[in-house]
């Protein structure tokens, strides 16, 4: 089983919609399962055209504490020790504030009377459905106002990997940014598909996210989507791409029928013809590298 | 007074950055105002704004020291640990993992009471800098590449930014795309926020999860409705009514504001410009 991750640094470049066409273009070859990173905003079932899922439950990746109010005393003792400040006085009553609690137990330890109660979190939804396509997507959503990203995509990975004893790829669409939800997807990717832009933003996010892939050694090819915006800057960042053997593996016009085919929940490569093309050669490379 | 005001979204790519430094140069033309970057895993605001920005200060997080010559190897520090980060091998000293380490001090609380092995240091875990260009000032903050400290990189410039807002008329906070622990502290004690989005169903998926969290912090919050006509402006308008909140701004997709982006330059944008008007009429 090999696993490749779509990355960008910066959002909104493209990663899900290339995810998803990419993720139809391996599936007509092999056996492939989807699985959304980006837990934060989940959107990859969405690009496979799906809106009901087989099955969804709660999951809980940590605890939070709270206060006994029938014991505590108010002495304190846990606001002042609490590492995350998420202990306070609330009309003359200690009262722990649920999102900012990164379950430690600090408070717990130091509570004279055992007045502090830990409790798991239901942070996260994880399901999964069968695409049209014939492949399962998997995903979580973070719920408003919860933590713990990162494990939650953990626990999404490895229940996409448990799915299915004979899955040849998984295809992960990761999140924006280079933090803990970035990094969990990335920790054992075989491979890494980037996708940029010509803005000079999008751009340094892209240098951000390489640093980030040297420190975990992950092999990469580029996308550079939209590539008229800035033709000028698309040079610079062909260039860029040559001198640190970064191999471009595509490039894709600013074209308004990929919002169309987002509003119509389909992936590019089925919505718009033209670019079928373009996909399956770039599923092809990755196919060679995994 | 200082007004806070955020500038968040859910999903990644619909404008955040672009509207925020806008909106703070047109704010700046009467106003003394602080635009912080908060998008500490990719901070952009100092390439739109053309600032070169200077260093303030490393940031640091609080790890665990192990003095082994009075460890008893009563294994409590691991025991403690809600991270995992300190293991116990047989008949060993501790094992440290720094990367894994929160810093909540829970494994040295434990040992004071026993040994008196562990004693208090530091990880760096990014830095924060400064610069000014349109008359708007900006405290831009970077967590180090590989480390997953992005929200301890957000509180500690958040709080910076609190001993020093007392000068400034506007706070304008440019958060990072989703709504996990570092939107969550860049958000937390707005007084205002607008929350950026697209007319795909995407936008409508991810918009429908920050007005969530917006509403459980009580933050009060209007939607921008960017590129509004590219896409289907139905679906924001579903969510828009599902969360009790208004689309306050429809931007249609312009040519000139793709170019200035593309050239990372600070878009000047009617829309933009009729927002300043509207915070400042809001914040009187």
């Amino acid at each position: 089983m090999k696993k490749f991750v779509v990355l960008s640094g910066k959002g909104g470049v493209g990663k899900t919609s290339i995810a998803s066409s990419i993720a139809v273009e391996l599936s007509k070859k092999h056996k492939i399962v989807a699985v959304d990173c980006d837990v934060d905003a989940s959107n990859l079932p969405l690009s496979l055209g799906l809106t009901k899922f087989e099955k969804k439950e709660k999951i809980s990746t940590g605890v939070r504490a709270k206060i006994v109010s029938s014991k505590c005393v108010n002495c304190g003792i846990c606001a002042e020790n609490c590492p995350f400040n998420a202990i306070s006085l609330k009309n003359g009553k200690y009262f722990i504030t649920p999102y900012l609690c990164e379950g430690c137990k600090v408070c717990s330890l130091v509570c004279p009377k055992a007045a502090i109660e830990l409790y798991e979190v239901k942070n996260a939804e994880v399901g999964y459905g069968k695409t049209k396509f014939g492949f399962n997507v998997f995903f979580a959503q973070l719920f408003a106002g919860e933590t713990g990203s990162g494990k939650v995509v953990d626990y999404v990975k490895s229940l996409a990997e448990k799915s299915s004893f004979n899955t040849e790829i998984i295809v992960m669409d990761g999140a924006a940014g280079i933090g803990c939800p970035v990094i969990a997807s990335i920790r054992d990717a075989d491979y890494a598909l980037l996708i940029t832009e010509p803005s000079p933003t999008a751009f340094s996010d892209l240098k951000r996210l390489l640093k980030l892939l040297d420190f975990f050694k992950i092999p990469r090819a580029l996308i550079i989507n939209k590539y008229t915006l800035d033709e000028n800057f698309t040079e610079k960042i062909e260039k860029f791409a040559e001198k640190n053997k970064i191999k471009i593996v595509g490039k894709i016009p600013y074209d308004r029928q990929f919002v169309t085919a987002a509003v119509n929940l389909t992936p590019p490569t089925i919505y718009i013809p033209k670019y079928s093309h373009l996909f399956e050669n770039i599923s092809r490379f990755l196919e060679g590298k995994l | 007074m200082v007004s806070v005001v955020s500038i968040t979204g859910g999903k990644g790519g619909t404008g955040k950055s672009t509207i925020a430094t806008s909106l703070a140069t047109y704010l700046a033309k009467n106003n003394r105002v602080l635009l912080v970057d908060l998008d500490v895993e990719c901070p952009d605001d100092h390439y739109i704004l053309n600032i070169d920005l200077k260093k303030i200060d490393d940031i640091f997080q609080m790890v665990p020291k192990f003095d082994n010559s009075k460890c008893i190897k009563c294994g409590k520090c691991a025991e403690v640990c809600s991270e995992n980060a300190i293991v116990l091998p047989k008949n060993n000293f501790p094992l440290f993992f720094p990367e894994q380490c929160i810093g909540c001090k829970a494994c040295l609380l434990v040992c004071n009471k026993i040994a008196g092995a562990i004693s208090e240091g530091k990880k760096k875990i990014g830095f924060f800098s400064k610069g000014s260009n349109y008359g708007v000032d900006l405290i831009a903050g970077f967590v180090s590449v590989g480390k997953e400290e992005s929200s301890p990189v957000v509180k500690h410039v958040k709080k910076y930014v609190e001993s020093i807002k007392k000068n400034y008329d506007y706070v304008i906070i440019d958060t990072a795309a989703g709504m996990h622990c570092t939107v969550i502290h860049a958000l937390e004690k707005s007084d205002f926020a607008f929350a950026v989005t697209e007319p795909t169903p995407f936008g409508a998926h991810d918009l429908g999860k920050i007005g969530e969290l917006l509403n459980e912090l009580k933050i009060p919050f209007e939607i921008v409705l960017n590129r509004s006509d590219v896409g289907d402006k139905k679906l924001i308008e579903k969510i828009a009514e599902k969360l009790g909140s208004e689309i306050t701004s429809k931007i249609p997709y312009s040519p000139s504001i793709a170019k200035a982006y593309a050239k990372g330059e600070v878009v000047k944008d009617e829309h933009i410009r009729k927002l300043a008007q509207r915070i400042e009429a809001k914040m009187k």
